[in-house]
């Protein structure tokens, strides 16, 4: 390291308050690698021990507040096996799945309308003081109030499924709390359109950038990677369950189908000493080749189709760009994302058409189990919940993975190749910090914003010159 | 994991942006996706926007869910 000299990025703005970016160097300037540190909060395993099992569900989905809903799904689908509900109602299902597309639909829509549509609407090289939501308010008002408009829709999916609007109770192990009454289907239907009407704008929109900036883009953070996302039994894209498939940079399947209960058989944690956070990868592979991607990208690279029909004819677009192989570029997370977005729009309109909504079989319960895992695709990528659970009911052992977990080596990847084509000299021009951010947000990595709010978490900015001495640091 | 913090709302601005608060620790906040935000509402951020409301009883639920995680935290800390 004595020859290692580093630049701080810091704060990595819009992508929450704890990010932050060295980017490496030899001692002839160039760079050598970057590193995202994530501030990551210790203790939730030892936190949750002891609290009864039926609690999980509503105590995750409090703490982790940006995506409530899959904590929620993911917590509650581990209990499920826990109570023995191997089949859940279609009433129960149905809700939950109904619920899980409205959160993927608003944690979309609220992602590529407010933090990634004015980097893509005004250019990389903006004027941070236009390039916001502001800017996208002033300049392209029908768009800023569609995306409102669209987060709003989804919300109002998560209200009415779960009872309350963001933090529900809905899902309990074994089934659900609620079905959907007449009126509230028809509350959201008289929307649906609407809504399908704005994703497709949406699509268009990621889509048309993408394949008018290929050029750029092709060499904006891009990397070859595996790709890892449930998939249904029949290979169609499913974002509430599934096997595990995981398929390399050339499409080809190295995992397929894979029962998740024992996913602690192919995928393993490495810890690193710069990083609270850990990094997943394929046990098999080994920790310099078994990393993966998830999240949109990888969902769509990994899916035969999509069964709503116009998310799929979207599907083909994309696929085509690549010749039928997985898109690899980090930029077009967004693209996969507005597929998503189309998708779930269909799907729950779909669903509210299902009279299933509204039947009166809630929960079942089965031979009661001592181990659980749930796993459910999360807005951001595959998100994994597993528990041990003793005879008074107590939780005796948790292990979360969190989809930005997995994106972890994907988004230093990202980090380094931008760091490599950008960085002159040693002088962090705006320039270079937009694009760091760019293609970090790609990612749409869900940091934590005030973890260290209750004085637990110290934040320390450091930099070292190129003899490894700090010449700068600062603490929160 | 990532977690989210209830909050104060400690200042309304113009814009539609505001100033929130929690031990000392303050952000500024566009408020735009949420309605009728009044001083004093929790809050819950994500990525400079709050994304949702809170009532009072619930944000007081959520804080000590937090401070029984501060001290998980610590005691993982100290081994």
């Amino acid at each position: 390291m004595g020859a290692t000299k580093k630049i701080i990025i810091e704060p990595v703005t819009r992508v929450e308050g704890h990010g932050k970016v060295s980017i490496l160097l030899d001692e002839n300037g160039q760079v050598t690698r970057a590193r995202l540190h994530i501030v990551e909060f210790r203790g939730f395993e030892r936190f949750i021990q002891g609290r009864p099992y039926w609690e999980v569900p509503v105590t995750v989905q409090r703490l982790c507040g940006i995506c409530p809903v899959s904590h929620h799904l993911a917590a509650a689908k581990a209990m499920d096996v826990i109570v023995g509900a191997d089949k859940l109602t279609p009433t129960a299902e149905k809700m939950r799945r109904l619920m899980h597309y409205g959160q993927t639909y608003q944690s979309h829509a609220l992602h590529f309308f407010h933090l990634v549509s004015p980097d893509l609407l005004f250019g990389f090289d903006a004027d941070p003081a236009i390039r916001n939501i502001i800017g996208v308010i002033k300049k392209y008002p029908e768009l800023a109030v569609q995306g409102v408009m669209m987060r709003k829709f989804g919300q109002e999916v998560i209200r009415l499924t779960a009872g309350k609007k963001i933090h529900g109770t809905g899902a309990i192990p074994g089934g659900i709390n609620k079905n959907l009454s007449i009126p509230e289907r028809d509350f959201l239907l008289k929307d649906m359109d609407q809504q399908i009407e704005w994703s497709r704008g949406a699509l268009k929109i990621a889509m048309d950038y993408t394949v008018e900036h290929l050029e750029d883009l092709s060499d904006f953070g891009a990397f070859d990677s595996s790709h890892l996302s449930l998939i249904r039994e029949d290979g169609a894209m499913d974002l509430y369950d599934g096997g595990i498939r995981m398929i390399d940079s050339e499409g080809n399947k190295i995992i397929d189908h894979f029962d998740y209960q024992n996913y602690s058989d192919i995928i393993a944690e490495e810890v690193k000493d710069w990083s609270y956070m850990k990094f997943p990868f394929i046990k098999d592979m080994g920790t310099e080749n078994g990393w993966y991607r998830v999240g949109p990208l990888s969902r769509v690279n990994t899916a035969d189709f999509i069964d709503t029909p116009e998310a799929e004819i979207a599907r083909q677009e994309f696929k085509a760009l690549t010749g039928g192989k997985p898109n690899n570029l980090t930029m077009a997370y967004h693209w996969a994302r507005m597929i998503e977005v189309l998708h779930a729009a269909e799907k729950m309109k779909e669903l509210l058409l299902d009279d299933d909504l509204q039947g009166e079989d809630l929960v079942v319960k089965g031979e009661r189990r001592s181990e659980g895992v749930g796993l459910i695709e999360a807005p951001r990528g595959t998100l994994f919940h597993h528990y041990k659970v003793n005879e008074d009911d107590q939780v005796t052992m948790c292990n979360l993975i969190v989809s930005t977990t997995s994106n972890n080596v994907p988004m230093n990847l990202a980090v380094e190749k931008v760091a490599k084509k950008y960085l002159s000299g040693t002088e962090i021009t705006e320039g270079l910090l937009n694009r760091v951010e760019v293609a970090i947000r790609a990612y749409d990595p869900c940091l934590s914003c005030a973890t260290h709010a209750l004085g637990k978490m110290p934040l320390t900015v450091s930099v070292v010159d190129h003899n490894g001495q700090i010449v700068d640091k600062r603490s929160t | 994991m990532c977690l989210a913090v209830p909050m104060k709302v400690i200042e309304l601005k113009e814009n539609g942006t505001g100033v929130c608060e929690l031990e000392n620790i303050r952000y500024d906040v566009d408020l735009s996706l949420i309605e009728a935000t009044k001083l004093d509402d929790f809050v819950i951020v994500h990525a400079g926007f709050a994304i949702e409301k809170l009532d009072v009883a619930e944000a007081n639920e959520r804080l000590k869910l937090f401070i029984d995680l501060a001290e998980a935290y610590s005691a993982e800390d100290n081994g």
